[in-house]
């Protein structure tokens, strides 16, 4: 077991403190929520289940995106990446497509899909979290050892066989880099979608409460959003080490 | 050799061709569909063409540009010399990690209609949320390249009492620098993406501002028009980054014997 890094939470604390005590002394609290209002509105908004809702329902969409994401991602990459036509194919239409900053496409999206349904930002989260996964396996596929692919192939495994023994698990801690990077960005992407689309979660939370000028629940959503975000990447990392312990931990292709 | 060649040729060609035949097949089926969801290509093309050189549109570009660039050089000096602090220093690094893990885990729209309060509805708050999302792939990246020089190096160092100032700013930060870059080349495509964020609240003006109108206003030309550009733009820069990585790591890839 690591042991805590108490000097780091010290930290934390005092930091937490000092936020606190200057607000305070400053009245400052029409522009900053202070910590303890913060915690004191989390507390009650999960307590009556307002904020369990919300994050729920982004928690709900995000993981759908992000599945679906891997889905096309791990396939078409896989496919691209074992042949060379293809890549030499897709190669203009990818660089096309890629540059394209998935929150830019949010506008087009609820005016596509109609403002206050689920579609319009799961289109979008799925556009952001694609490029890493495609981008990661077609390196994943490429940086593959040739000799094991010509030794599958003396040894008489067919194309289907090679795909799934050879090539899916020498890519696959390139492929987990893509998934940890696009986790991400799609919860960025799925928050931010939530504020414009107004169809609930979490952003349309913080959209109505910075309306109604409700500064701590507007922080509390802050922290509970946040917490989701250490949570998935804490969760990704500990699936990727034990089941991935052989490669150890490799960055990101992009 | 010969097949290398015709196929350095063939290749890239055949991108070409698929990209054509894709916007072909976007053509008809708009143009048989039908509807004002799908615009043709030729239709956005020449929205494209008439929006962009508007004044009206470059102004956009030019406010969104603006605090792009200003929150990338925030980001980067914060970011780097954060980074050289947290890599060289196992004291540092143990008392920040947690501050800056749960700081790193905040998404950039989270931050935006707080920063808008306290910083305002101008470009103070937008930059802020800019320089905030940019600034964690810099500093992790520096920090990841700082830890990765050879530990020979560091013991020279302070063998040969290099000062710290000195130290981080001629040995930490050229022995870092291809991390660094890397770190800055994320930032690169990061940054308009927060850009967007940050203009799609309390919205004012800029390049997001200018999609959240075009949706109010159903123009779906003009709408995908803005998006093309940003592709584009997104893919200006990001070519514009690699030219300069190239010149300021040149020693670096010379040493590396590419």
């Amino acid at each position: 077991m690591k042991h805590v890094n108490v000097a780091g939470w010290l930290f934390v604390l005092l930091v937490t403190l000092l936020v606190e005590t200057g607000v305070r002394a400053f009245d400052y609290e029409q522009k900053i929520a202070t910590p303890s209002s913060t915690l004191r509105a989390l507390y009650d908004a999960l307590a009556d289940g307002t904020l369990s809702g919300e994050i729920g329902f982004t928690l709900h969409a995000y993981l759908e995106g992000l599945a679906l994401a891997i889905l096309v991602g791990v396939t078409v990459g896989l496919l691209i990446g074992s042949s060379r036509t293809l890549l030499d194919a897709s190669s203009v239409v990818i660089e096309f497509l890629r540059p394209i900053p998935a929150v830019a496409l949010i506008p087009l999206a609820i005016l596509f899909f109609g403002p206050f349904g689920i579609a319009a930002h799961r289109f979008v989260v799925v556009f952001a979290a694609v490029w890493p996964i495609l981008i990661n396996t077609i390196y994943g596929v490429r940086g593959g050892d040739r000799m094991l692919q010509d030794v599958a192939r003396t040894s008489g495994v067919g194309r289907v066989g090679r795909l799934f023994h050879v090539t899916l698990p020498a890519a696959l801690p390139s492929i987990a880099t893509g998934i940890r990077v696009s986790a991400a960005i799609a919860l960025v992407v799925c928050v931010t979608a939530e504020f414009r689309t107004g169809a609930g979660g979490i952003g349309d939370y913080m959209k109505d409460q910075q309306f109604a000028n409700k500064l701590p629940k507007l922080y509390a959503a802050v922290v509970l959003v946040s917490l989701l975000g250490l949570a998935v990447n804490a969760g990704l990392r500990a699936v990727q080490r034990r089941t991935l312990f052989w490669a150890g931990e490799e960055r990101s292709a992009q | 050799m010969k097949t290398s060649a015709a196929r350095r040729l063939v290749g890239p060609a055949l991108g070409v061709l698929v990209f054509v035949a894709v916007t072909g097949i976007w053509q008809l089926w708009a143009g048989a569909e039908d509807s004002f969801l799908v615009p043709t290509a030729s239709e956005v093309a020449k929205r494209a063409w008439d929006v962009w050189p508007t004044s009206d549109f470059l102004s956009e570009v030019g406010q969104s540009m603006k605090r792009y660039a200003a929150g990338f050089a925030i980001a980067a000096a914060i970011g780097i010399a954060l980074g050289l602090l947290v890599g060289a220093s196992h004291a540092a690094r143990r008392t920040l990690d947690p501050f800056l893990e749960c700081l790193r885990a905040v998404p950039a729209i989270a931050i935006v209609p707080a920063a808008i309060l306290i910083l305002g509805l101008g470009d103070a708050s937008r930059i802020a949320v800019i320089a905030f999302g940019l600034c964690f792939p810099i500093l992790v990246n520096t920090a990841e390249g700082v830890r990765g020089i050879p530990l020979e190096v560091r013991d020279t160092a302070s063998m040969l009492h290099v000062g710290r100032v000195e130290r981080a700013s001629r040995i930490y930060l050229p022995a870092a620098l291809p991390s660094i870059m890397a770190g800055l080349r994320i930032a690169v495509s990061l940054g308009l993406v927060l850009v967007i964020v940050s203009e799609f609240v309390g919205e004012q003006n800029g390049i997001g501002y200018y999609l959240i109108i075009q949706q109010s206003k159903f123009d779906y030309p003009a709408l995908y028009a803005g998006i093309l550009f940003l592709g584009l733009l997104g893919y200006l820069l990001n070519r514009l980054f690699l030219l300069v990585e190239r010149r300021v790591l040149a020693w670096h890839y010379r040493a590396a014997g590419e």
